[in-house]
């Protein structure tokens, strides 16, 4: 994503950290552990019934909970390996998202940021592929799991603390057809 | 039954599993990923607070019914893997009984949960008991919160004694009798004809 990425401040291109993995397995209690969080293997099928189930429980405002879950979900074991790692340099701390987000399988993701702007670029997406798998095409977004992760990966790169002052906007999605997804953000 | 559960958990847990250079990782005939299970288990625990009594039960039914297919699929690709192959079918004396109690082998080996089969009735009935799953560290809960564990129990039934995949989907259903997080000692699922 160079053309995007050369006109921002903070980009992964200016760094050449990597993402460290210690990965164990407790069998004492079965569970296995990625950095230290509890981690689980499940299929793209799991994952887009949960979107579905997300969408169709519009009254509940379930995408939101979505997006939420997994700002949360993120947003604490990116921190925890920031302060581990001593990962202060901004594009350091979003080459690292870039890294674990694709090593947990959820695709490929490039952030290109400002001080209070980013775009996000996902040239392959879990969500977005799984639901072309199951489903096919579709004329509206799917991922906000993807969305969430983005907000987690902003506000632990920013120190920004509230999700809901991250507004991101997926402007092409993969699943409607789209070479790959590009998400707008500001905070 | 030879089925060797240690062995088949100790082969199988340490499994380099990563995303690819697009982050994908295609395995089993699906895409998988390995997220904290904080998702999982956040996610269900903020749309059952949402739907309160009015549609808690519809949405039980539908986070069930995600792991249900789930199972059903992952579950066909568990057992034709290469792993699977290497691993779990040299043990295999009776099918698919044995393949059964393998497949809790492999789900344990995943982390999915620490559960094995206490009783089975060849097509008719499944006893599972699951002494850690993460699922219960939802706890303490009023009602029962192992979706995860009967959608994919009943799914293992179904390739088991279903039509052959991918036809034989809900032949089974699934009550979870005991869980940890409502105050029992271990979890308990029973799988019996839908």
């Amino acid at each position: 994503m160079p053309d995007v990425a050369s006109t921002k401040r903070y980009a992964s291109h200016n760094s050449t950290v990597k993402f460290k993995v210690r990965e164990e397995f407790d069998k004492n209690r079965m569970r296995h552990y990625v950095n230290g969080e509890v981690s689980v293997m499940h299929c793209h099928h799991y994952a887009t019934l949960f979107t579905q189930l997300a969408l169709d429980a519009s009254l509940l405002n379930g995408t939101d909970h979505l997006i939420r879950t997994s700002f949360e979900a993120f947003h604490a074991p990116l921190i925890r390996y920031y302060e581990v790692e001593n990962v202060k340099n901004i594009a350091d701390r979003l080459a690292i998202a870039e890294q674990y987000f694709s090593f947990v399988g959820l695709g490929a993701i490039r952030f290109a940021c400002n001080d209070r702007s980013a775009v996000v670029v996902m040239e392959y997406s879990h969500v977005d592929e799984g639901w072309l798998s199951r489903w096919g095409r579709r004329d509206s977004r799917v991922n906000y799991i993807g969305e969430g992760y983005i907000k987690a990966a902003c506000a632990a790169a920013f120190d920004l603390t509230n999700p809901d002052d991250i507004k991101v906007v997926e402007a092409e999605s993969i699943v409607c057809g789209a070479p790959r997804s590009r998400f707008d953000v500001q905070w | 039954m030879a089925i060797d559960r240690k062995k088949i958990i100790n082969e199988l847990s340490g499994l380099q599993v990563r995303g690819d250079d697009q982050g994908l990782i295609p395995a089993y005939g699906v895409l998988v990923q390995r997220i904290p299970v904080s998702f999982w288990n956040g996610f269900s625990k903020a749309i059952l607070d949402a739907a309160g009594d009015d549609v808690g039960d519809a949405a039980e039914g539908l986070l069930e019914n995600a792991a249900a297919e789930c199972g059903y699929h992952t579950g066909h690709g568990i057992i034709t893997s290469e792993e699977f192959q290497a691993v779990v079918s040299p043990m295999v004396e009776k099918e698919p009984e044995d393949i059964l109690h393998g497949a809790y082998g492999v789900l344990t080996a995943w982390g999915w949960a620490n559960a094995e089969i206490t009783e089975l009735i060849p097509d008719e009935k499944m006893v599972i008991r699951a002494c850690d799953y993460y699922e219960h560290d939802m706890g303490p809960t009023k009602r029962p919160f192992a979706f995860m564990i009967r959608g994919v129990s009943r799914a293992f039934m179904d390739l088991a004694y279903g039509d052959p995949y991918p036809n034989g989907f809900g032949r089974f259903k699934c009550e979870q009798t005991r869980g940890i997080e409502v105050g029992d000692e271990y979890g308990e699922f029973v799988v019996t004809r839908a």
